[in-house]
């Protein structure tokens, strides 16, 4: 095996994300037919609850695009995409000397962050939890249902047995 | 956190998947081999995201199977020093914290690392679990089973090989992040979501 390039370039995390759906990762869990293996899924189902999960091509080019002027590092840019910083108190842990480089800059900064990339999905994720537990309860609604359909037969057939 | 490297190996393609076009079966022997594992100082293999060239087929004397080489592009998993990175945590004892991201659970923040001063709290549950607890000025931060934490990387090791290990130790892992959690912003998101306006 050669390595021929050990670094062929970045890959933020919602493209990652995007490749593995073009693969045919989804959240249903019938997971048996797409083309995707176990170990890929988990890194599905990591990305997908972060902040990358509605990141699309055009939010992050735009987003590229108003940041040139903070003549952030690449990685600084790429680490504010993938945790989709909302604070001023994560853009000084990501940018190195921020006070020097930034300055009263770093609320525009939030601000844009805010603007062009989608939140992370913080609500959603309760209300799936909501969701499979309503799941929950329609499935043992329907198995009380059953269980108690089997004693009303049982003193059905005694009386014809004994008769 | 993610990137692509471009890597070249010359594999063997048995011949019962060779009635699928070319560039398939070459790909699922790709994903057999690389998935989920280590090549040290590139990262973990996540995924084979192209195939550039395919070359070869040749069968080798006494071989039922051809012989390719062939260069693709993997994405790997290969976080930088320095990067924030959220995590679950898996385990917490007297040594520090580890935490898991689902598909990589090999990343330990050493006491040491954890933000100054903390001190742990042995679990009354479980024996050898220990609680972690941040203490700011008057205000006690704990470190819950179920928050989100931040982390940073502090760096990425790649341990060599170990010729024998004794029977109980822990299963080799051969990558390791090391982590702190020793500056604003850190740790579980529950404590900076409301102390940002109150610290500001």
């Amino acid at each position: 095996m050669k390595i021929l390039e050990a670094n062929a370039g970045a890959l933020a995390n919602f493209e990652v994300l995007n490749f593995l759906k073009s693969k045919g990762a989804s959240k249903d869990p019938t997971r048996v037919l797409a083309d995707v293996a176990p170990s890929e899924y988990k890194v599905y189902d990591y990305l997908v609850e972060t902040a990358a999960c509605d990141q699309t091509k055009e939010n992050v080019n735009e987003f590229l695009e108003k940041c040139k002027k903070y003549d952030l590092a690449k990685a600084e840019v790429l680490n504010i995409i993938n945790i989709r910083a909302s604070t001023a108190v994560e853009i000084y842990l990501i940018v190195e000397d921020c006070e020097k480089r930034l300055g009263d800059d770093v609320d525009e900064l939030v601000k844009t962050v805010a603007e062009v990339l989608p939140p992370a999905p913080t609500e959603p994720a309760s209300e799936e939890v909501n969701n499979e537990a309503d799941e929950k309860t329609a499935d043992q609604n329907i198995n009380e249902q059953l269980v108690g359909e089997g004693p009303e037969k049982a003193p059905d057939k005694e009386p014809i047995e004994t008769s | 956190m993610f990137y692509l490297s471009r890597i070249e190996h010359t594999l063997r393609v048995p011949p019962d998947i060779l009635s699928r076009p070319l560039t398939e079966a070459i790909k699922v022997e790709l994903e057999k081999l690389f998935l989920d594992k280590v090549i040290a100082n590139l990262g973990l293999c996540i995924s084979v995201y192209d195939i550039i060239s395919i070359e070869g087929g040749f069968i080798f004397p006494g071989d039922g199977a051809a012989t390719y080489t062939a260069v693709f592009t993997m994405i790997m998993f290969r976080p930088f020093v320095g990067e924030i990175i959220s995590a679950k945590v898996k385990e917490s004892d007297a040594n520090g914290l580890r935490l898991t991201l689902g598909f990589f659970e090999d990343i330990y923040i050493p006491a040491n690392f954890l933000p100054d001063p903390s001190r742990p709290e042995p679990d009354p549950r479980k024996r050898d679990r220990v609680t972690w607890i941040w203490e700011f000025g008057e205000q006690k931060y704990v470190i819950d089973g179920e928050d989100e934490i931040r982390f940073q990387v502090h760096s990425v090791n790649y341990p060599p090989i170990p010729v024998e290990q004794p029977k109980e130790s822990k299963p080799f892992a051969p990558m390791v992040i090391t982590g702190s959690l020793d500056c604003d912003g850190l740790g579980p998101v529950s404590w900076w979501d409301g102390a940002d306006e109150s610290e500001e």
